[in-house]
């Protein structure tokens, strides 16, 4: 089933359009890779599909529906989003700020449930973070900021993550940790659009990827189809070389 | 823990209103304020205690619960630990409105006196975010920049209706630009009541909003707020909350911004259980600067702004240092 469908989608600030025309969907269980070199319109791109971030023109079809046709907080019940970073103003906890990821599901007045408690838990033994919930978040690294953000969204239980650049600041540790809770997720039915840079990140984890060029949908697929030599030399214009391995994820390697 | 510091507050705004209303000069000293509370006393007792200290009192708890609020609004609002009504000049908007209305209505049209500093109010706080406002959101530095902005052109609309104004409305345009809650009475206590009640219930509505919104607009929007909405309704309530208190009680500073860092320490930052408690504690800090403004060179008086800066430009310099 079609969680989350983008048709024509455009989208930009202040009249001058990032992301143009572009067809893409997430069905229950998909992971899509969103590649594409920097200033290809990729952040736009999840913003539109969150609907933080008005269409100028086509539409994003949450369950069939229009996001228009939803109110905001239904969105977020559904949509779980991941920016690349948060400004934190306040010395909020790691547990004050996993905590918001249960604000849909709670509207002004009603208090946390032993449910949303539980997720909340969870979610932050899940990126190993149990233990370090009165940790103030402003004096977390980079990293360790990036999970409390993946945290808060895996509180909130969506049906689809839109994750922005999610392993950036991580170590190899965490980075394989976020492919294994990815995959958990969408073993689960849950639908993911991750934003990388990480090629090969993005072979690990994603069943399809979808490379931006200039804010337009240049190629779409299964990872091995699209992610050709061809591909790289025309989007990054670097040369690349693709390298089976039996029984494993294949890896790509620029050609220095 | 923090029930114990819930009963602590409640008992201290007690302890300060029991102080307000027995304190005092030899009209009524505080065995005659206790009789006349308890219906009996002197004429004299019972017109100084129910007629003036009572009615102060009241303000002094009105001025100090809306100051608060405003400012710990606006803080997560804006996301900005420095927001404060009178450093962003809204305070500041709404006296130069509330002075025009002073100097320019006829005396039988001064009720309208509040509605003008809301009104005043309300415009300071949009230009202020229109000008602190960059294509990536508004930053600190713009914010607070834009702020001294604000508050010299409504010192400089201020000065000026001043020097021009019929001098027989001076003395109430003057209350204005000083902050003292000595001209209360019990017809400011109930003009005060709607600028207080309505704003607060609608910022209790968003409370939750509004601890989203202090990490920023897009992650709020993610979390589901529609931030527009908030946004407007918000900025209309810490107006109306800033442009009722400066009506009737003139410019206090810092109230705003010192009351909801305190609360922040004691309770945490989750802006849903700030906001009531951050009333509560604005009431408590104006009813106790107040006895300070009333019994520290008594029997002259000091206005309570001058109290209330005096705690808080400290409270700043400390933030400041502290932001990045």
């Amino acid at each position: 089933m079609t969680l989350l469908a983008a048709s024509a989608l455009s989208g930009g600030y202040g009249g001058a359009e990032v992301v143009r025309e572009v067809d893409l969907a997430v069905a229950e269980g998909d992971c899509v890779a969103v590649l594409g070199p920097n200033g290809a319109g990729k952040s736009t791109l999840l913003r539109l599909l969150a609907g933080i971030l008005p269409a100028t023109s086509g539409t994003v079809e949450l369950r069939g529906r229009p996001l228009a046709a939803w109110r905001r907080r239904e969105v977020a019940q559904a949509v779980g989003f991941v920016p690349q970073s948060v400004s934190f103003a306040f010395p909020l906890t790691v547990a004050e700020v996993a905590q918001q990821g249960r604000a849909p599901h709670l509207g002004p007045w009603r208090p946390p449930s032993p449910h949303d408690h539980a997720a909340v838990a969870a979610a932050l033994g899940r990126v190993g973070l149990a233990g370090r919930e009165g940790a103030a978040v402003q004096r977390l690294s980079g990293g360790e900021r990036q999970l409390v953000l993946l945290a808060r969204a895996l509180a909130s239980e969506p049906r689809v993550l839109l994750l922005d650049e999610p392993a950036t600041a991580l170590d190899v540790r965490h980075q394989l940790d976020l492919v294994a809770i990815l995959r958990e997720l969408t073993a689960k039915g849950v639908g993911a659009v991750v934003v990388v840079h990480d090629w090969n990140f993005a072979l690990r984890v994603a069943n399809r990827v979808a490379v931006l060029h200039g804010g337009r949908l240049r190629a779409a697929g299964a990872p091995e189809e699209v992610l050709r030599p061809e591909l790289f030399r025309a989007v990054f214009g670097v040369d690349v070389e693709l390298v089976e391995r039996p029984g494993g994820v294949p890896f790509l390697v620029p050609r220095a | 823990m923090k029930r114990a510091a819930d009963v602590t507050l409640v008992l201290v705004l007690l302890l300060a209103s029991a102080a307000a209303l027995l304190a005092g000069g030899p009209a009524a000293t505080p065995a005659d304020a206790f009789a006349a509370l308890a219906g009996g006393g002197t004429q004299e007792a019972r017109m100084v205690v129910l007629g003036l200290r009572l009615p102060r009192l009241l303000l002094g708890i009105g001025v100090g619960a809306a100051l608060a609020l405003a400012g710990a609004a606006l803080q997560s609002l804006l996301g900005n630990p420095l927001a404060d009504p009178f450093l962003l000049g809204i305070s500041g908007g709404g006296a130069a409105a509330a002075t025009a209305a002073f100097a320019l209505l006829p005396a039988a049209a001064l009720g309208l006196v509040p509605a003008a500093a809301m009104a005043g109010a309300a415009g300071a706080t949009g230009l202020v975010w229109w000008m602190a406002r960059g294509p990536l959101g508004s930053s600190s530095t713009r914010m607070i920049l834009a702020g001294v902005a604000v508050n010299a052109a409504a010192s400089a609309a201020i000065l000026t209706i001043l020097s021009v104004a019929p001098s027989p409305r001076l003395p109430g345009a003057l209350a204005v630009t000083m902050g003292s809650l000595a001209s209360a009475n019990g017809a400011a206590v109930a003009w005060l009541a709607p600028y207080l009640f309505v704003p607060a219930f609608v910022l209790l509505l968003h409370g939750r909003d509004l601890g989203l919104l202090a990490t920023g607009e897009e992650s709020a929007a993610a979390l589901g707020v529609e931030v527009g909405t908030v946004r407007r309704r918000v900025f209309l309530a810490a107006a109306a909350l800033s442009g009722g208190a400066v009506a009737f009680a003139g410019v206090i500073g810092f109230v705003g911004l010192v009351t909801p860092h305190l609360c922040r320490m004691v309770w945490g930052q989750n802006t849903r259980r700030l906001l009531p408690r951050a009333a509560l504690a604005g009431a408590a800090l104006m009813v106790l600067g107040d006895l300070v403004a009333r019994r520290a060179v008594a029997p002259a008086e000091l206005p309570v702004g001058v109290v209330t800066a005096l705690l808080g430009v400290p409270f700043f310099v400390v933030l400041l240092r502290r932001t990045s």
